[in-house]
């Protein structure tokens, strides 16, 4: 440990210290666990858009009404129409997987613009753009989308755009603060001396060699605050409409049982928003503890 | 004279805190009366740019041409120009007139100032909620140190609890209420008040304050805060002259932080509100906001957002004038 605080300082060569020492044993777990979730995600998702399931996720079976968990062939049971939540549950990830993916694109492209801008130009950019980034925090994310579903239509990619343009602010602190320590190294302004171009300092000095993490954290931390959006906005029905399913309009959809006391149609849903929000969450702050805080690079 | 001089002096020195704090009001009015201006402009903006004329109503079945329209129009005193409905709109909303739901055909306005009630006593109550739980385990861990037996599980704890869609928590609360303790929280506020019914008032408070997610969030920032501080110097001189820790740490290490985390988090628990107010039907401002987008009312929900953005507004300022009352030298950045 005392090495490690000796060479927290910007000289300090932490390709030298051994693999433990490196990095710290529960933000590999975090690591491990969220990877494992997305590796999950993307196989569903190829899964379900192959149509490779294990049953007709809209199928009925009347004689088999909420059954358990494995049985009579339903790996996680079924819900109240007889229908596999399983099938289902992969199913539902068509309703966030891309949606979640044009959410995070317009947040990282747009962050990534404002950042640029804010942290490498002073003055009135810098204010112009403090005050978009107040006016958008300003509106609770929820209530922004609810008056865009009034005006317009409810529709996901809308609500998605949306979501997106809500995260700018966040991701352009975090690039701006970036630019602003990174200002202060040697290596950028011998790349001003050297005459280097500014788009040249700025695309590959800053933002590929220095940001890259940043944007996949951000990125990471993008897609589990889409996922939890998606699933609220099903279940509160402006979504995914039944018969299609989505987690939240699953969980809403078992919600009258649950009351009743057959937990799981709800439940299984609702540990699938759990779980992999949960994986999201863990990849990005291990990502971050190890990548950003000064642990290992 | 030498005394007076002094005694100025002094009296100069007490009211220069105040004085910061007046300069902070003024300079955060003046912001939060533009971006008040700037969420009108969005919100406007996109009614403006929705697609459908409410004015088809009116002329239905006639296949109207522009020319018809722009005469209804004019006949009806609506200006043609965006900025000329816009600025019509704004001067409505500002002498209190929201204009009439085409649900209920009630002013907005009534409406709102009942419901945004009720969404205040819920908002204020899970916050108070969340305090209550995240600020004596913050406490604990930055006092006590890092200790792998606590901090392990709490931290865990925190992700768990923020990765809880609230939804499903807010069923558990009401399986847990009816069986376990034989009452009905959904009856909430819109029964007629009967003895001990605010009991019923306790779940969704409890439900939002658990499940907004910002328990995990304000015992991170208290914590590393509070850590920061205790590692100061002058918390080691207040120790060693035997005066109270706490007082010492008490503006830096916890008032700022905890104020902090609140405003920020004001967004992210009406947000979460929305959600709760649907689950337990609680008339409240997101059950309206719902309601509206479901009808496609327009006044309610654009009156909504900015009442939303208004509390939203108010509580940052609040937190600013908090930020410079314990330290006035922040008044000047």
């Amino acid at each position: 440990m005392k090495y490690y605080a000796q060479t927290r300082g910007e000289i300090g060569d932490y390709s030298k210290l051994p693999f433990r020492q490196k990095y710290a044993l529960q933000d590999l777990l975090y690591i491990a666990y969220g990877l494992l979730i997305v590796a999950l995600v993307l196989v569903s998702y190829v899964l379900g858009m192959f149509d490779l399931l294990p049953h007709d996720p809209l199928q009925i079976n009347m004689s088999m009404l909420m059954a358990p968990p494995v049985s009579g062939g339903y790996l996680l049971g079924t819900d109240f129409m007889g229908r596999d939540i399983l099938t289902r549950l992969i199913m539902g990830i068509q309703a966030y997987f891309l949606p979640g993916l044009l959410a995070v694109f317009i947040s990282l492209s747009g962050g990534v613009l404002l950042g640029v801008l804010c942290g490498y130009r002073c003055g009135r950019t810098e204010t112009i753009i403090t005050y978009f980034t107040n006016l958008v925090d300003s509106f609770p994310r929820l209530v922004l989308i609810l008056l865009v579903i009034a005006a317009f239509k409810p529709d996901i990619y809308y609500i998605m755009a949306v979501m997106g343009i809500t995260a700018i602010p966040a991701v352009a602190t975090a690039i701006a603060n970036k630019i602003r320590f990174l200002a202060q190294k040697n290596y950028i302004e011998a790349a001003i001396a050297l005459g280097l171009k500014t788009h040249v300092i700025i695309l590959k000095h800053i933002l590929w060699y220095n940001c890259r993490a940043l944007l996949i954290i951000q990125a990471t931390l993008g897609m589990g605050e889409a996922i939890l959006l998606e699933t609220s906005l099903s279940y509160l029905g402006f979504g995914v409409q039944e018969p299609v399913p989505s987690w939240g309009n699953m969980v809403q959809s078992g919600a009258n049982y649950f009351l009743q006391g057959n937990f799981w149609p709800s439940t299984a849903p609702a540990l699938a928003i759990l779980f992999t929000i949960l994986g999201f969450n863990l990849l990005g702050d291990g990502l971050n503890n190890i990548l950003e805080d000064g642990r290992g690079k | 004279m030498l005394q007076s001089v002094a005694v100025t002096f002094q009296v100069y020195m007490t009211l220069q805190p105040l004085k910061a704090i007046g300069n902070t009001l003024l300079k955060e009015l003046v912001l939060a009366v533009l971006l008040l201006l700037g969420v009108s402009m969005v919100v406007f903006a996109i009614l403006y740019t929705a697609p459908g004329d409410q004015f088809n109503i009116l002329l239905e079945g006639l296949q109207p041409s522009e020319e018809a329209r722009a005469r209804v129009r004019d006949a009806l005193g609506v200006p043609q120009a965006w900025y000329g409905q816009y600025f019509s709109w704004l001067l409505n909303v500002l002498s209190g007139n929201f204009g009439t739901s085409v649900r209920s055909g009630l002013p907005v306005a009534g409406e709102l100032l009942n419901v945004s009630l009720n969404t205040l006593y819920l908002t204020l109550g899970s916050m108070f909620v969340t305090l209550l739980i995240a600020i004596p385990i913050a406490l604990h861990s930055s006092v006590r140190g890092y200790s792998v037996t606590i901090n392990w599980p709490l931290t865990m704890f925190g992700y768990l609890i923020s990765a809880i869609p609230v939804f499903w928590m807010g069923y558990i609360a009401i399986y847990i209420s009816i069986h376990g303790f034989a009452f009905f929280p959904l009856a909430s506020l819109s029964q007629t008040p009967g003895e001990n019914s605010w009991i019923y008032t306790l779940v969704p408070v409890l439900v939002l304050g658990l499940g907004s997610g910002s328990i995990s969030e304000v015992i991170r920032s208290l914590r590393e805060e509070m850590s920061r501080v205790m590692a100061e110097d002058y918390i080691r001189t207040a120790r060693a002259k035997g005066a109270s820790v706490w007082r010492h740490a008490f503006k830096e290490g916890f008032l700022i932080p905890v104020t902090g985390i609140i405003a920020s988090k004001i967004p992210f628990i009406l947000g979460g509100a929305v959600i709760v107010e649907q689950v337990f039907n609680w008339p409240g401002m997101g059950r309206m906001a719902w309601q509206a987008a479901q009808d496609r009312d327009f006044p309610v929900i654009m009156g909504i957002a900015l009442i939303a953005a208004a509390f939203v507004r108010m509580g940052s300022l609040l937190q600013r004038l908090v930020y410079v009352a314990v330290n006035p030298q922040h008044s000047r950045d």
